[in-house]
């Protein structure tokens, strides 16, 4: 539970930051194989993580220095290099105007789920996560199943109202593409691109706070 | 007659056994702030209460559902007695706490009701625990307190036990933790994983377990020197200090006062001097003898005003003499816009106080048999003698001023990702955006601009980020790493700023927009300090972001309130100098309770 909380500390105050823009983009081929992309984008908030990563605490919480960061997402690419069914993976990371690009190959979307899960329970020092046993992605090659774990989120009367007002300046993006046209979806806030082959989800990241599920979708392929 | 004679009987006891909450406050407290007029708090709740820094620390594990919809005024408490926050050092543990009177045993442990009766050593005196907190009640007053040992020394005699038990040291442990991560691990071990840690080795102690027993020992033996003192020895606070017995009598409604000279004393920076030196550092606590701060709180309609003695021994009161002969330089007028939203001065002679500073310190390091001292000494003589004093002083006379102009919108790039609707590829686009901005402007009074001028010539020339840009420099993203930062360095001033405006086309000051004389007529005719702030525009406006937790819980306590906020400092004697901070708030307001609280509460966490 340690790295959730970690985890979920970071985002926290990632979302909080306001205009924060995040894509996950998974290419899925037929066979299962892939291509999975996490990309982070907060150059509109430089001012305030410099000023915020220039304390020592913040909300009474200690702020990690940059340096520290650095390791800490170096240590992660290095631990997901090292992952069975996983290659090509990279991280492209500017720390300028806080842009964080992260790629990898996978043989099989369980062998990318598994990755997850491993590096997710190394990094709290072995012990078991229950809410990773959940399995976020199942394929069969023409359909798709995508749903998110359940977390408990901080519920929206926990949430200040100016922090309601950050959140909602943020946005998160879900696109999952294949190489076969798409013949049915069940999420009725996803739109479909014009060569039918991806599909996308967005929202902001109030929303997404307060209902994690709503990237959840049932995706059919064409034969 | 017998039932009168009983009562007298009572009363004479409480009258002989009872102690005033004043006379509970431990001879250990540095900073106490006694509230003579509490009936100001009556309306309060004890839940808004509690949100205070002040209240939060001592009793964090006190207030649960006991105080819901619950008034100050239902806690039990007396309110025709002072109540007064202490907060105590000593080299080895700290002590915080609140002394005050009890008007309803009942009440207030409904309020206190996870607090158990402990057995008391002490006649008259009843004690009560709950966890590292402990109540004792003597007559009608009582105390409220926590001592927390101090880390290092918690650690040493930890250590020393571990290593005489035939364990290798801790520090010397590979596995051993990093402070970070054992303050994350302390944060967010269970009660669960807590006992399968404990189940490793259940029959021996581990290190932290051993360093818990340690701590609770020396909190247990600290609770029972204070109790001795202030029960059986008589050797509280109002015993041991003259000046803050007197000042008691203040018919004001909240008196302030802090110790300086025992914060010298207690301080653990000066540890090696006290051991090494120690002739040293008994001259130096000579110097500190007397450095006393006493003030006192006025609520007026509408206003507060607190006036603060610093009161100081005759040698150090003589260089703050010194330091603050300096007068008011009228340079700085042109550089503060007149829809400022705060602004300081700082009238400052770093000249005259380096001199006093010299003729004061050294006579006293020359005494020392110590080879490192006399050779300290010897590079201050010889710099006294080489250096240009005149230039040095001149370039950075000690005179500062600053302002705040708001938040205002500056221009930075972002990145944003671009869609191609046919299969939602994305590319990078660098747009101009905007990001929200504090406005400072910050500047030192020089003579020599000349030499400053030297050195931005040489940076402008050398590092391509500086650039000379005639009437100004300009160093790209030195404002978190975004914004430019903009210097001018002409009129006798050295100023940093990041308004675009000023120094662009202002650099010669805002002209008819700058501050009036008449607005600024106090900081001119008064002493070191003056500052001004507009709360209603400046403090709503202030990002969090930009303040650590301890500057935030000052800041947080003046937002949503409205009213102006004024330092002025009086001239400074060889022996001391007034300081008067007047808050005055307009509008509808509640109660001044809360504003007083407000600053209580900013005076404990400056003070902490």
């Amino acid at each position: 539970m340690r790295f959730l909380q970690f985890i979920f500390a970071i985002l926290s105050a990632v979302l909080l930051t306001g205009c924060v823009e995040i894509i996950d983009d998974l290419t899925l081929n037929s066979d299962g194989s892939g291509c999975f992309k996490y990309n982070v984008n907060l150059s509109s908030s430089k001012i305030k993580i410099n000023s915020i990563l220039a304390l020592d605490s913040l909300d009474g919480k200690r702020v990690p220095s940059l340096d520290e960061m650095k390791q800490k997402i170096t240590s992660l690419h290095e631990k997901l290099k090292l992952q069975p069914g996983i290659s090509n993976a990279k991280l492209e990371a500017d720390y300028t105007n806080f842009i964080f690009k992260f790629s990898c190959d996978f043989a099989s979307i369980e062998d990318l789920q598994y990755a997850i899960k491993l590096i997710a329970i190394s990094e709290n020092k072995g012990k078991p996560i229950p809410e990773l046993d959940h399995k976020w992605l199942i394929f069969s090659g023409t359909h798709l199943e995508r749903s998110v774990p359940k977390i408990t989120l901080k519920k929206s009367k926990q949430i200040t109202a100016k922090d309601q007002l950050k959140l909602k300046e943020g946005t998160y993006t879900s696109i999952t593409r294949f190489d076969k046209e798409i013949r049915a979806f069940n999420n009725d806030s996803a739109k479909l691109s014009t060569n039918k082959k991806a599909i996308m989800l967005r929202t902001d990241t109030y929303s997404l706070v307060q209902n994690p599920r709503l990237l959840d979708n049932l995706i059919d392929l064409k034969q | 007659m017998k039932t009168l004679a009983t009562l007298f009987s009572v009363l004479i006891i409480f009258a002989v056994n009872g102690q005033k909450p004043e006379e509970l406050i431990p001879q250990e407290a540095i900073s106490v702030f006694s509230l003579n007029n509490i009936n100001l708090l009556q309306k309060i709740s004890l839940d808004e209460l509690v949100q205070y820094e002040f209240m939060e620390e001592i009793q964090q594990e006190i207030f649960d559902g006991s105080t819901a919809q619950k008034t100050i005024k239902e806690s039990g408490i007396d309110f025709n007695q002072k109540l007064n926050i202490f907060i105590g050092r000593t080299a080895n543990y700290d002590v915080t706490g609140l002394t005050f009177g009890i008007e309803n045993r009942k009440e207030f442990f409904t309020v206190f009701d996870d607090f158990k009766s402990a057995k008391s050593p002490y006649p008259e005196v009843d004690i009560y625990t709950s966890y590292f907190n402990r109540i004792a009640i003597s007559g009608n007053s009582g105390i409220l307190f926590r001592v927390i040992p101090k880390d290092f020394r918690v650690t040493a005699i930890t250590d020393s036990i571990w290593e005489a038990l035939g364990h290798t040291p801790e520090w010397y442990n590979e596995e051993s933790f990093t402070e970070y991560e054992l303050e994350v691990i302390s944060e967010e071990l269970t009660i669960e994983e807590a006992f399968e840690e404990a189940e490793h080795n259940p029959s021996e102690k581990t290190y932290l377990e051993l360093r818990d027993s340690v701590d609770l020992s020396m909190q247990e033996k600290t609770v029972k020197a204070i109790c001795d003192d202030l029960f059986i020895h008589k050797n509280m606070l109002i015993n041991q200090s003259p000046e803050f017995k007197n000042q008691l009598k203040s018919a004001t409604e909240g008196t302030f006062y802090m110790d300086n000279s025992k914060g010298f004393q207690n301080e653990n920076t000066f540890d090696f001097m006290r051991s090494v030196h120690p002739q040293i550092y008994t001259q130096f606590e000579k110097l500190y003898t007397g450095n006393l701060m006493l003030g006192s709180i006025h609520i007026l309609d509408h206003e507060i005003q607190f006036k603060l003695d610093a009161q100081y021994g005759e040698k150090i009161g003589a260089v703050y003499e010194e330091l603050t002969d300096a007068k008011f330089d009228k340079n700085i007028l042109p550089y503060i816009h007149q829809n400022n939203q705060a602004f300081f001065t700082y009238n400052l002679n770093l000249r005259n106080a380096y001199e006093k500073v010299t003729e004061i310190l050294l006579p006293i390091l020359s005494e020392s048999k110590s080879r490192e001292i006399a050779a300290l000494v010897l590079v201050v003589e010889l710099m006294d003698e080489y250096l240009n004093k005149d230039a040095l002083f001149a370039s950075y006379k000690g005179s500062l001023f600053g302002t705040f102009n708001g938040i205002q919108k500056i221009k930075t790039k972002k990145f944003i990702w671009e869609y191609d609707e046919e299969n939602y590829d994305y590319t990078e686009q660098e747009v101009e955006a905007e990001e929200d901005m504090p406005i400072f402007v910050v500047g030192f009074s020089t003579d020599r601009n000349d030499i400053m001028y030297k050195i931005m010539k040489f940076n402008s020339q050398f590092y391509s980020e500086t650039h000379d840009m005639g009437e100004y420099y300009m160093i790209d993203n030195a404002i978190l790493n975004t914004a430019p930062l903009y210097i001018i360095n002409k009129n006798n001033l050295f100023i940093y700023t990041n308004d675009e405006n000023l120094a662009k086309t202002h650099s010669n000051g805002y002209g008819d927009a700058s501050i009036t004389k008449k607005k600024i007529k106090k900081a001119m005719k008064g002493g070191a300090v003056y500052a001004h702030v507009d709360l209603s525009k400046a403090v709503e406006e202030l990002p969090e972001e930009l303040f650590n937790t301890q500057q935030n819980q000052i800041v947080n306590v003046l937002r949503g309130k409205s009213g102006v906020f004024e330092l002025t400092s009086s001239k400074t004697s060889n022996t001391g100098t007034t300081f008067s901070m007047n808050y005055k708030f307009e509008g509808e307001y509640t109660n001044s309770g809360t504003y007083l609280l407000d600053l209580i509460n900013s005076l404990y966490v400056i003070s902490k």
